[in-house]
């Protein structure tokens, strides 16, 4: 695959979470850590992320705070709310399911 | 949702909103950060450190990117529209100070519809609809008795009937008695005497209805029974007026019908049923309630009976129960129930029977009030359409700008909802400078006027009303045009005219308004109607210039009574002092003044005559009167003689008969020269006899139960021949009684230093009296009807003249070719006329299908009165084709080459 998949409608939240779930994390590094544990293959437009983020904030999936970066300055690092963890287990599942479905189409033999 | 992230979502819409310029901030700072880090990120792969910024921006989506990103994730907050709001405010001021006369053609037309709309709410709230102050109110039930059979609607009811339904119901907790049927005089500590409205009540009257005190307290049971003290608790209004609100007046005492009782206390202010009641007081301050009859007599009913609900019981088990217990009982004591008069029981809500007369009244002026609204709402809605036409092209402006659909149908809403806030502001004004006459008027037909008030409800409902209204408009620049708001291709020049399917939304709003107008119109004809018929019902008595005043007996009524000798030595001396004053014609004096009820009325029996079975006893009213009166009140001889002088104690016993009554006595028969008699159970509780009387004379019915109702059965007495229970005096005047009035007070106080004077009104008021709430109602529906024929005219003239301002170019043409004013003015008033005849034809049919509500409040006439309908349409169609005349004039004077030239 020579160009990074579109993203999936939606996948965009799912994976944001996940990240976050592994551990809270400033904007540019979720784009960052996405690129590098997906191999390349999934590549977040930087700008596309902000918005995402916002919401699941506004949503009260993710919570933020100021802190100090590695690089000594100041950085919103976002970690997994309580409600944000649930919602990350709902939308694994759905995600599950889907993946599976499309794989079981996929995989049919063709006549 | 969780309740933590509930809190947490909370308080980041609040920071959005309140800390908008932190958020912003951290919002740069954020985005920054990122472009930063990515800068150099790429410089660590190598880049030279411009490009490799410029490729950090470029990933953030290029020229403005920053800038983008944070308008997207601003979206992401859910509080914008709460920030353009004010801006759009602004600006929907701004675009209407720009029209003016639109704003202010809907702002008025709006407020007149909401005015009326929040009057009338406030009004069926007020009583109708709120629940009763009384504790717990929705157990409260109202029993009452009534004979049909002799057109007796509450009949009241006797100790031992109490007594059985209490014994037996087990579908009520309490039963109170109320008993307001004996006259009180009160006389204060000034010695002057006035007459109270005072309710003599069991000691658990005040516990069943579920009322307390504002100070001191109020009865218990053990004010009961004959050894307790007189005890009079004030009514909150009454403490009020009479006393003035006096904190110290509980341990005072009042003489009530010379039995000195003791203030306890101030009742809460609370509706009052049957009656306004001043003053209530035990049984023990009113002699005549503990005597031997009233307790053991079945039929002398002297009271009202309220009760309470047994928890977990219904009305309609109360009410199936009661029936059973009175059928019985009617069963059971056959002297006590005439089996003609049908004896009745029915219970019913208490807030029910405190509304009967309001509901249907209000409810009616509710609807009329809606009506108004309605017509006023498609008036404002075609306004709106011929506004949106003129702005399409500001529409498409703004569309070109970038305003999404969504945003410019959020401006235009927000433009209608200043305009309808307006609206409904100036008529919550409307309604409130109303306030004052609404509660008289509601006074006539609800005891809880007093509860009127425009409160929290109302306010709200005005909101609401309002809101709907804008939310309504922002729609109707779309309706039946093209869905979206901007038209994909819209010429260069300006669009003026407009799309057949928006005509035809226009047309339907005039014709809905011409219709409901007529619905309306046709409802106030119809009660004008029924005023009409009502004056030239024929009440018996025909007298101008008389005024009647009654001089009750004061004191303990029973005692007094029994002093015929003085009293009527006192009432002929006042009369005959009036009769002496100047510009007095005749001086007269009765038990009751014509077209008023007699206090008394019984069962009379003919001699020599039997009653069939299955028809009631003849039963009728009693009036005592003295010679003049039949003169001075104009009531017609109709044969034998009226009263002489020497019909007086120890001569023959005489009376006179009513016309009906002497038919329902002696059927065809002459009934001069033969005997008749009181009779029946009921005697024994009066001071009267069951001697015969031989009729003397016959003279003509009046109407003294109403205007509306049949004529009243009669038997005349000579006023000093009978026992004496109340005195009415009558004054036929040569002057204007208004004029003589004072005069005839003072002589009367000459002879009688102490004499009460009450309900002075010349006959003219009394018989104006039955009508009064009747001509308020038609008043308040047809002002209603006008309305909405002004809003409809209006509205019919202002799209006649729309049509024909984006039509003028047409109309030079078709003039250039030959058409002549008249032809173009008959083309503009057809296209009037047209929408007029169709309104006036949907309205007929709507107005037969509404009036039939209006049945019971008409008289003389159907709810289809044919005149009525007809003059209805008439008015219509002539008010309707005088509207259409000035935009058919403008149409016929237009120059075709004036028009052609500006095209």
């Amino acid at each position: 695959m020579s160009k990074p998949a579109d993203l999936v409608q939606g996948t965009l939240d799912l994976l944001i979470l996940k990240m976050l779930a592994l551990e809270p994390l400033n904007g540019w590094a979720i784009g960052q850590r996405l690129k590098q544990l997906s191999s390349e293959v999934l590549q977040v437009s930087d700008g596309s992320l902000y918005p995402a983020l916002h919401k699941l904030e506004q949503e009260g999936w993710v919570t933020a705070e100021w802190r100090q970066s590695e690089n000594n300055r100041r950085a919103k690092f976002y970690s997994l709310t309580r409600a944000g963890r649930k919602q990350l287990q709902i939308e694994a599942g759905n995600w599950d399911r889907l993946a599976s479905a499309i794989t079981a189409l996929v995989r049919l033999q063709e006549v | 949702m969780a309740i933590d992230r509930f809190l947490r979502i909370v308080s980041l819409r609040l920071r959005s909103l309140f800390r908008r310029n932190d958020v912003e901030q951290e919002l740069d700072e954020e985005l920054h950060y990122h472009v930063d880090q990515q800068t150099a990120e790429n410089m660590r792969r190598g880049m030279p450190a411009d490009t490799a910024r410029a490729d950090a921006l470029r990933a953030m989506g290029g020229m403005g990117g920053i800038e983008l990103r944070k308008e997207q994730v601003r979206d992401t907050r859910g509080t914008r529209w709460i920030e353009e709001l004010a801006g759009d405010a602004r600006f929907a001021l701004r675009s209407l100070r720009r029209a003016r006369g639109f704003a202010t053609a809907v702002v008025l037309t709006l407020a007149l519809g909401i005015g009326a709309n929040t009057a009338m709410f406030t009004l069926l709230r007020g009583t109708v609809l709120r629940p009763l102050p009384n504790r717990h109110g929705e157990q409260l039930v109202y029993l009452r008795q009534s004979a049909p059979g002799v057109q007796h609607a509450n009949v009241l009811f006797s100790v031992p009937e109490i007594a059985d339904y209490r014994a037996s119901a087990k579908t009520l907790t309490a039963m109170a008695e109320y008993s307001s049927v004996l006259p009180f005089t009160l006389v204060g500590d000034d010695g002057a005497p006035v007459r109270i409205a005072t309710a003599v009540v069991s000691g658990n009257y005040f516990h069943v209805i579920g009322l307390g005190s504002v100070l001191g307290r109020v009865m218990s049971v053990h004010d009961d029974g004959p050894a307790a003290a007189p005890v009079a608790v004030l009514s909150y209004a009454f403490w009020m007026d009479h006393f003035g609100g006096d904190p110290h007046v509980v341990g005072h005492t009042v003489r009530a019908n010379d039995q000195v009782a003791t203030i306890v206390g101030v009742l809460e202010p609370a509706p009052q049923y049957p009656e306004r009641t001043d003053v209530y007081v035990n049984t023990v301050t009113s002699p005549h309630h503990l005597s031997a009859t009233m307790v053991t007599e079945r039929q002398h009913r002297m009271s009202e009976v309220f009760a309470r609900l047994a928890p977990n019981a219904t009305v309609e088990q109360a009410r199936s129960e009661l029936d059973r217990i009175a059928s019985n009982m009617f069963r059971d004591h056959p002297e006590a129930y005439e089996k003609a008069a049908h004896y009745e029981l029915s219970l019913s809500t208490l807030r029910d029977a405190e509304n009967e007369r309001a509901s249907l009244m209000f409810w009616l002026l509710m609807g009329a009030a809606a009506f108004v609204l309605l017509i006023a709402c498609a008036n404002v809605a075609n306004l709106t359409l011929m506004r949106g036409v003129g702005r399409e092209r500001e529409m498409l402006v703004r569309a070109a700008l970038g305003a999404s659909n969504g945003r410019l149908r959020r401006l235009l809403a927000v433009e209608n909802l200043v305009l309808a806030l307006a609206g409904g502001a100036l008529g919550l004004l409307v309604a409130l400078a109303g306030l004052r006459l609404l509660v008289v008027f509601a006074a006539q037909f609800s005891p809880r006027a007093d509860e009127i008030r425009v409160d929290g409800v109302v306010l709200a409902v005005g909101l609401v009303t309002s809101a709907v209204a804008a939310i309504a408009l922002s729609f109707v620049p779309r309706i039946g045009g093209d869905h979206t708001l901007v038209m994909p291709l819209a010429p260069a020049g300006r669009r003026t005219t407009i799309g057949r399917g928006r005509q035809r939304v226009q047309r339907s709003l005039v014709v809905a308004q011409v219709a409901l107008s007529m619905v309306l119109l046709t409802g106030a004809g119809l009660l004008v109607r029924t005023l009409a018929k009502l004056d030239a019902v024929e009440t018996g008595v025909r007298a101008d210039h008389v005024l009647t005043m009654d001089l009750p007996l004061q004191g303990d009524l029973p005692r007094e009574v029994m002093k015929q000798p003085q009293n009527l030595a006192r009432y002929e001396a006042v009369r005959d002092r009036v009769a002496a004053l100047p510009g007095v014609d005749v001086a007269a004096v009765g038990m009751a003044a014509p077209l008023r009820p007699s206090m008394l009325d019984m069962d009379v029996k003919a001699e020599n005559r039997v009653i069939p079975p299955n028809r009631p006893t003849p039963h009728g009213a009693v009036k005592t009167v003295d010679p003049n009166y039949f003169v001075a009140a104009g009531i017609s001889l109709l044969g034998g003689r009226g009263f002489e002088a020497t019909d007086r104690r120890g001569t023959a016993r005489v009376v006179v008969l009513s016309q009906s009554f002497a038919k329902q006595l002696f059927g065809d028969e002459d009934p001069i020269g033969r005997r008749v008699a009181f009779s029946g159970q009921m005697l024994k509780f009066t001071p009267f006899t069951d001697e015969w009387r031989t009729v003397v004379g016959l003279v003509g019915d009046t109407r003294d139960r109403g205007l509306d109702r049949d004529p009243t059965p009669t038997l005349y007495e000579p006023f000093a021949q009978e026992v004496i229970v109340n005195g009415t005096l009558l004054v036929r005047t040569t002057a204007d009684p208004a004029v003589l009035q004072p005069m005839i007070a003072r002589a009367i106080h000459e002879v009688a230093p102490h004499q009460l004077i009450e309900h002075v009104a010349t006959i003219e008021q009394i018989r104006d009296e039955t009508v009064a709430p009747r001509r308020l109602n038609a008043m308040f529906i047809s002002s209603f009807g006008a309305l909405a024929l002004v809003i409809a005219m209006v509205g019919i003239a202002g799209v006649l003249a729309f049509s024909v301002s984006t039509r003028t170019a047409e109309i030079g043409i078709r003039m250039s070719l030959g058409a002549d004013a008249p032809r173009v003015r008959r083309m503009v008033l057809g296209e009037g006329g047209v929408l007029l005849a169709v309104g006036v034809v949907i309205g007929l049919a709507g107005a037969l299908f509404a009036t039939r509500l209006l049945h019971s409040l008409l008289f003389g006439i159907t709810p289809h009165d044919p005149a009525t309908l007809g003059a209805v349409a008439f008015v219509l169609a002539a008010v309707g084709v005088a509207a259409c005349w000035v935009p058919a004039e403008r149409a016929a004077s237009v120059d075709p080459a004036v028009a052609l030239r500006a095209e």
